[in-house]
């Protein structure tokens, strides 16, 4: 049981912070949930970047097809009432994890870059089929602000969007830490961690590692569903299939888990925050040029962590009596 | 019946024919040794019988049921344990961690809990020395320590047959003796057939096996009890006939 509470005592300080920072004041409250999409964001990402060393460069797929989920739950069962809203995360993670099991049943039998090339065509294919057979609103994407306001009146329906769906990334992105440590120590972590280190090496030791690959990857579809369908939908009220297969939320995604450090615990948690604060406050101090910040910013990190922030850290307290609770 | 059988298997590279039609049994429990130059095929011989490979032809049987087709990871479970000639070790885990995979996979693979597949872990640590090391990285062991470390996860396995790839080349002779004594001793109490494979340090194939086999050219040239085996003519020639050194 230990081993599962200490790693979690940084995480739940980490969160318990940024709560209470964005509750302190009103106006703290949209940077705060901003950061957090990016901390969730990071964190399930982190569950197959970091936990099988492959990346994905049609990720936002899976964001995409779980808002598409929440919005399909408005728009054709709206007589449903408050219920609504679970069917939205119920369909958000069936079609997440569908997409995840045909892209990883086939892609995923490919090694490493071999993969990430093959994903790259996902993503943009996705989203043409979307607007060009004219599935689901096509380019016009589906908009939920009005049935919402029908089932829940504009006060609830506002509260929905302005605080419930931040308070939902924020569980979605707790529960992903707590699935994160369970995995760490059972068998399927030791699985992904051979895979990672030397696949072929695995493969003799017993490790049937498309299997476990296929693992990872749909629980991280999963996550990533649940953040699309509420960070996205359920916040902004509408899905627009441009906006939500946007392949930047992929390459941020990625930045921050390098960032953080992949495969560790806490680092998608601080590279999301570092990232998520340098983009916010740089697109207030210098809007339009924060990106021209952050990109050297994130190569100098890098090039001091190459095992990301919390990488290093987990390193310097090897063999310390902090070593618990840094995983 | 034998542990191990190898039906006439044959795999090609192209135009390179790497094994070419060898037909080997191993009993429960035995000490082999394949001896035999670089490029003789032993390598890709491992890799079929570790499923790494498909053979071209033959067929591969273990244990009563035949693998020819089985991938490697269902190999491992049934009880095929390897290690690699240049040691693969799971650089960011720790040796603990690293062993603990062997023991959680192999035949044990769903019948143990992390906690137990950690004892066995230590167990195996233990038996091969490494028991200082076992909080460390594996990246940071010397050369020696890492190939420990390989055969102590190929143990934690607990295989049936036990596939060593060069284990001893590289180590000062205290070192090869050491780590043939740990072989034997191990191998003894559990019952594991040892097929070790051997480019140049013959002394400890004498130590070590009971019966030998020469591959030449993916060939197999000649098999039968060690002594006997390495005292044949042809056999040196293997070695020596082409070498424009002498001595070498």
């Amino acid at each position: 049981m230990r081993r599962y509470v200490r790693p979690m005592i940084p995480v739940i300080i980490l969160y318990l912070t940024l709560l209470l920072v964005g509750l302190s004041s009103e106006s703290r409250w949209q940077p705060v949930a901003f950061i957090m999409f990016y901390i969730a964001l990071g964190q399930a990402l982190n569950m197959f970047l970091g936990m099988t060393g492959y990346v994905d460069f049609g990720y936002v797929a899976f964001l995409a097809l779980g808002s598409y989920g929440m919005a399909l739950a408005f728009s054709s069962f709206s007589s449903l009432g408050l219920w609504v809203i679970l069917l939205g995360f119920v369909l958000a993670i069936i079609m997440s994890s569908l997409l995840s099991l045909a892209v990883g049943a086939i892609a995923l039998r490919l090694r490493g870059a071999y993969f990430a090339i093959a994903t790259i065509g996902v993503n943009e294919g996705f989203r043409y089929l979307v607007e060009g057979v004219r599935l689901w609103g096509g380019s016009e994407g589906i908009i939920i602000s009005s049935t919402m306001k029908d089932i829940f009146g504009s006060d609830l329906s506002n509260y929905i969007s302005t605080f419930v769906a931040d308070i939902m990334v924020f569980v979605i992105g707790f529960i992903a830490a707590f699935l994160t440590v369970y995995i760490i120590n059972s068998r399927i972590g030791y699985a992904l961690m051979a895979v990672r280190e030397d696949e072929d090496a695995a493969r003799v030791m017993g490790v049937f590692a498309t299997k476990y690959k296929i693992m990872a990857f749909a629980m991280s579809a999963i996550f990533a569903g649940l953040i699309g369908a509420s960070a996205w939908t359920l916040k902004l009220t509408y899905v627009f299939p441009e906006d939500v297969f946007n392949i930047t939320y992929t390459v941020e995604a990625i930045a921050i888990v390098m960032l953080g450090g992949a495969g560790t615990l806490t680092g998608p948690i601080m590279g999301g925050l570092i990232y998520g604060f340098l983009r916010y406050y740089l697109s207030t101090v210098l809007p339009g040029f924060q990106l021209l910040v952050v990109a050297p910013l994130l190569v100098l990190i890098v090039t001091i962590f190459p095992e990301g922030v919390m990488g290093y850290v987990k390193r310097k307290v090897r063999n310390t009596r902090f070593e618990k609770y840094i995983i | 019946m034998p542990l191990l059988e190898l039906d006439g298997v044959s795999k090609r590279f192209g135009g390179l024919i790497a094994v070419n039609d060898v037909s080997l049994k191993i009993e429960k429990g035995e000490s082999f040794g394949i001896v035999g130059p670089n490029g003789s095929g032993k390598t890709t011989l491992f890799n079929l019988i570790s499923g790494i490979y498909r053979p071209d032809s033959g067929r591969i049987f273990f244990d009563g049921q035949e693998i020819t087709e089985l991938p490697p990871y269902r190999r491992a479970q049934l009880g095929i344990g390897r290690s690699f000639q240049i040691p693969r070790p799971f650089k960011g885990a720790t040796v603990r961690e690293n062993v603990a995979v062997g023991a959680l996979f192999g035949t044990l693979s769903g019948k143990i809990d992390v906690d137990s597949a950690l004892e066995i872990a230590d167990h195996y640590i233990e038996v091969v020395g490494l028991h200082e090391k076992r909080n460390d990285e594996a990246e940071r062991l010397t050369a020696v320590e890492k190939k420990l470390l390989e055969l102590a996860r190929a143990l934690a396995m607990k295989p049936k047959l036990l596939l060593l790839d060069e284990v001893v080349a590289g180590m000062n002779p205290k070192d090869v003796d050491r780590v043939v004594d740990l072989i034997k001793r191990v191998k003894e109490e559990e019952e594991i057939a040892v097929v070790a494979m051997v480019e140049h340090v013959i002394p400890a194939v004498m130590k070590f096996a009971e019966r030998i086999m020469v591959m030449h050219e993916g060939r197999k040239m000649v098999e039968g009890p060690t002594l006997e085996v390495l005292m044949m003519d042809e056999v040196a020639m293997v070695y020596f006939g082409e070498s424009k050194l002498p001595g070498e």
